[in-house]
């Protein structure tokens, strides 16, 4: 499987370094950088621009012609349980570490601020990182789940200590429940976030187990039971176990109640990096796992895929619309757009699965822009509630014009990353057999155009507040500016160029499709 | 008889009997009001039989195998010896003026209770099972009102021994039913009788099963267990919440599952249904529990309903990763149980609140028992992952996909309670800044703990080797 490597990186574990190099800046920083902030610091930019780098670099080296996964690397671990230590990379893949790598530097300059207990946050946050690296590349299950647990535990700590809490009123029918639970603090976000998490990891257990045992418990290699052919009984209940399991992390409905109470709580770098990779994490599960290892159950279930990604998209849509919390506002487009994510897999077309890769990357960056924009937002001005605040356009310009061009891109205006993906999902939605999909899709890409819109023009560019806290506000600056060009440029860039992204997704989800195709 | 060198056979329990003579000769010399000294010396006599463990051969049979010494059985001792050990050091620090007075009293318990333990490993007789069984159990009754002068002891002790003699009751009674119907009371020769199916066997051994049931604290015969754990000297409830319960696990090993063939599917309904009802009792009740002891008390008898899983699976990997569970319970458990005693001594409470802001007073107290609760909770690269994915891939070979996903949906919830004291050591602010001292050897024994928990975590293999031979003698 191992594909003829260009450059001379057959033998160098790259994806290793990639992996492990943010793992390492956490030991550093532990053991060296003890009470040293701006040595924490560096080390953190440091090992990051290392992965960074390095993912750049096979993103140049990865052979299009020869597809498949590449820079392969296996070590066994535990041989007798057919345990191996197996990292590869193919077009899909490469994308999200490259996604990741983006996302995770330009986290660590918008952290700079972080000032409590800043040397177990930068620590904790490194090894989350490494986690999701982790599950990007291992080709081994074992590994992959050994990985995503990885990604998940951190982020407890890292909301409950280093997070905010909202203000959420008790309203609705549910209402009596907020007070005892304390719905909006920061340790209700953070447990709610892990034991949901959680709770989807021990499904993907279960599918990960049968599969290994109904593969003679010889193997948890990716590519032994690709070859495989798995019962379409099991096939069916197991696929459903990762779609709940991975699910839960991408926000599918009605089990996305954890992604806004989260990602409303949690630090700036912890919410750029679970909105904008981990949930794409999720979603990469259900299609690398569920679709690339069970064929027959994935055209069996792909209509309750696409049905609930459809209720995700104008669900999450309209929650954002009801919300006055900026946070809020963010986590719950990122349900919605998840929805897009979703709909462009079950289409099981090469437009739809494509342009649902290309959103996965489209949505990290823009996301991971809206919450490194909202930590500017709140640490200049105190206040995430939208509608106190009021033309920081004029004392802010560069918050401002970063945050109108993720908003553009998030509804899908030509010229932005957005535009390319949500384009090539609702082609696809129209060619696939359920061709209704279209009409929830493109509403919501509508609905998205409202309350996005909404916002930027009552906080930015609509009349200025009255109210003394919201005067002589400053724009970003210094480090704060690095995470804001990087992301903006790349948002551009993918707009503008998306064969960029796209030769390198079609290489990885054509195989993938064709397996699907043959069954049909 | 039989030409087998008796005394090999027996080194360990000959070895233990040594030992408690030795402690007993030594305490009545001591002076009267403190005889701490002689923990010490039993401490000294534990780690000398453990090397002796070592050297013991397996598979040896005395007394027409009655009594056998398999790879089973010394698996299962140096465990309970190991437990023992951990528990006699921590012991060592106790300052009540009681533990300096009566010693001798408390140390010859715990030996006399390991000494039932080391029998009751190789027991294959039904009279010899339920006098091993006694002799465990009662200085476990005794040890847990050792505290005489406080009515919480007394009352927690005579609930435990009210329940344990009933339990053994009901465990004798369906003892009696197995030796009725098969004639006799070689456990091999009831295995071979349940091949005619008599519903009065059958009987039997389900009443066994419930008596066995009292005795690891499986729901809903675990009532005894928070109480004691409440009220008795914490290193005595470490032990106790390990090394009976792996002793019980043991007597099930050799009732249920040795030398049965395909008989023991008999068992995969019952075994599976008792482990599903621990599971979710005993992490229901855990999470509202503001005491940590009791809340490890909830959160053990939850375990106990994870060793059942494997059990459930019936098979020598089914039972090889309960062994390998339980040693990942030792350490896990017991590690926490010791930082319980720590805060306590310090503090002076046993509650959850005592534990605030504990990462910024004794940051390496807080993170000892960060991994404790993550071995507990099933995280990968501590102990307590492994063993639970032992046990479900276990049960998984045995198609028990349904158990394995209630079981695995549970540890969620055993993660929240879990992650609740977590949340006061490392999220709350700390009411004071100065940190906890803890006894030199207090703060071994968590060390030891500690290194048990992390390495089985990072490198598992060999515990999973030495419990598949373990497990091997009984398919």
């Amino acid at each position: 499987m191992s594909a003829a490597m260009p450059l001379g990186l057959s033998s160098f574990p790259v994806l290793s370094i990639i992996t492990w190099s943010p793992f390492v800046g956490a030991l550093l920083i532990m053991f060296l950088a003890r009470r040293n902030a701006v040595l924490v610091r560096w080390l953190a930019v440091v090992s990051t621009a290392v992965s960074l780098i390095l993912s750049i670099v096979i993103y140049v080296a990865y052979d299009r012609e020869a597809a498949g996964f590449q820079f392969y690397e296996d070590v066994p671990v535990v041989p007798p349980l057919g345990i191996n230590y197996q990292l590869g990379i193919d077009g899909m893949s490469l994308l999200m570490v490259l996604l990741t790598s983006i996302i995770i530097f330009a986290g660590a300059w918008a952290s700079w601020t972080v000032k409590v207990r800043s040397q177990e946050f930068y620590a904790l946050l490194l090894v989350l990182v490494t986690g999701v690296y982790g599950v990007f590349v291992s080709l081994d299950l074992f590994v992959l789940f050994l990985f995503y647990e990885i990604a998940v535990l951190p982020m407890y700590l890292l909301i409950g200590i280093w997070g905010s809490s909202g203000e959420v009123r008790p309203q609705g029918i549910f209402g009596w429940a907020f007070g005892r639970t304390g719905v909006g603090t920061k340790e209700y976000a953070a447990m709610k976030l892990t034991l949901y998490l959680l709770f989807g990891s021990a499904f993907i257990l279960v599918g990960i187990l049968a599969l290994y045992v109904a593969n003679d418990s010889s193997s948890f290699s990716f590519l032994e039971m690709e070859l495989g052919q798995f019962d379409p009984r099991l096939q069916s209940w197991v696929f459903l176990a990762f779609y709940v399991g991975f699910g839960i992390l991408a926000g599918i409905w009605p089990l996305h109640t954890w992604s806004p109470d989260g990602h409303a709580s949690a630090p700036t770098a912890v919410s750029m990096l679970h909105a904008g990779v981990l949930m794409k994490l999720g979603a990469y599960g259900v299609v690398r796992l569920g679709m690339g290892l069970l064929p027959d159950a994935t055209l069996q279930w792909s209509w309750l895929v696409g049905t609930i990604a459809c209720i995700n998209i104008v669900y999450g849509a309209f929650s954002a619309m009801a919300q006055t919390d900026l946070k809020y506002v963010i986590a719950y487009s990122s349900v919605s757009h998840m929805g897009v994510v979703m709909l462009g897999a079950a289409t099981l077309t090469e437009v739809g699965l494509n342009g649902s890769v290309y959103q996965m990357f489209a949505h990290g960056i823009m996301t991971g822009l809206f919450f490194a924009l909202v930590g500017l937002v709140y640490e200049k001005a105190h206040s995430r509630e939208i509608f106190k605040m009021g033309g920081f356009g004029r004392m802010m310009p560069g918050i401002a014009t970063a945050f109108t061009i993720a908003g553009l891109s998030s509804l899908g205006l030509p010229a932005t990353a957005g535009f390319v993906a949500e384009l090539l999902t609702f082609l696809g939605a129209w060619q696939s057999t359920y061709s209704w999909w279209l009409i929830p899709a493109v509403g919501g890409a509508y609905l998205t155009a409202i309350y996005v819109l909404r916002v930027t023009k009552q906080i930015f560019w609509g009349p200025q507040s009255l109210d003394p806290h919201f005067q002589n506000l400053p724009d970003a600056r210094g480090p704060e500016w690095a995470a804001l060009w990087i992301l903006v440029f790349v948002i551009v860039l993918f707009g503008v160029w998306p064969s960029l992204a796209l030769a390198l997704v079609d290489t990885a989800t054509m195989p993938l499709l064709n397996r699907l195709w043959v069954l049909q | 008889v039989n030409g087998v060198d008796v005394s090999s056979a027996l080194v360990l329990e000959i070895g233990l009997a040594i030992l408690m003579l030795i402690v007993f000769l030594v305490g009545l010399v001591m002076p009267a009001g403190d005889k701490r000294r002689v923990g010490v010396l039993t401490a000294i006599g534990l780690v000398i039989l453990l090397g002796l463990s070592w050297r013991a051969e397996a598979g040896t049979e005395i007394f027409n195998g009655a009594f056998v010494q398999d790879e089973l059985a010394l698996f299962a001792k140096r465990l309970f010896i190991v437990a023992t050990l951990i528990g006699v050091l921590a012991s060592l620090p106790l300052r009540a003026a009681a533990f300096a007075r009566r010693a001798t009293e408390y140390y010859m318990a715990i030996l006399a209770s390991l000494l039932g333990m080391l029998v009751l490993g190789s027991a294959r007789d039904l009279i010899l099972l339920f006098v091993a069984f006694e002799l465990m159990s009662i200085p476990l009754y005794y040890l847990t009102g050792f505290l005489k002068r406080e009515p919480e002891a007394v009352e927690a002790a005579l609930k435990f021994f009210l329940v344990g003699t009933v339990s053994s009751a009901v465990l004798v009674y369906g003892l009696s039913f197995m030796y009725g119907i098969a004639g006799t009371t070689d456990i091999r020769g009831v295995a071979k009788a349940l091949t005619t199916g008599h519903p009065m066997l059958l009987l039997g051994m389900l009443l066994a099963l419930g008596g066995l049931g009292f005795k690891i604290a499986a729901f809903p015969f675990h009532m005894w267990v928070p109480d004691t754990y409440e009220a008795a000297s914490t290193p005595f409830v470490a032990w106790l919440s390990v090394a009976p319960k792996a002793a019980g696990f043991v007597v099930i090993f050799r009732l249920y599952l040795e030398g049965m063939g395909d008989r023991v599917l008999f068992w995969v309904p019952a075994a599976a249904g008792l482990a599903t009802v621990t599971i979710i009792g005993g992490n229901l009740m855990a999470i509202p529990q503001q005491n940590v002891k009791r809340l490890l008390a909830y959160s053990g008898v939850a375990h106990i309903g994870y060793m059942l899983v494997g059990f459930a699976a019936v098979s020598a990997n089914g039972a090889a990763m309960m062994l390998f569970y339980l040693v990942a319970y030792l350490f896990g458990n017991m590690g926490a149980f010791l930082v319980v005693e720590a805060v306590a001594q310090a503090e002076g409470s046993e509650g959850i609140a005592a534990y605030r802001g504990l990462a910024q007073r004794s940051p390496i107290l807080a993170l000892s028992m960060l991994l404790f609760l993550l071995s507990l909770g099933g995280i990968p690269f501590v102990a307590g992952f492994w063993a639970k994915l032992y046990v479900f891939w276990a049960a998984a070979e045995q198609g028990l996909y349904w158990l394995v996903l209630v079981a695995a949906v549970l540890t969620v919830v055993a993660l929240f309670y879990y992650l609740l004291v977590a949340k006061r050591m490392y999220i709350d602010v700390p009411d004071r800044r100065d940190p906890i001292p803890v006894a030199p050897l207090l703060s071994f024994c968590i060390f030891v703990c500690v290194l048990g928990v992390v390495l089985t975590g990072i490198y598992p293999k060999p515990l999973v080797v030495a419990a598949l031979r373990a497990a091997s003698p009984l398919f």
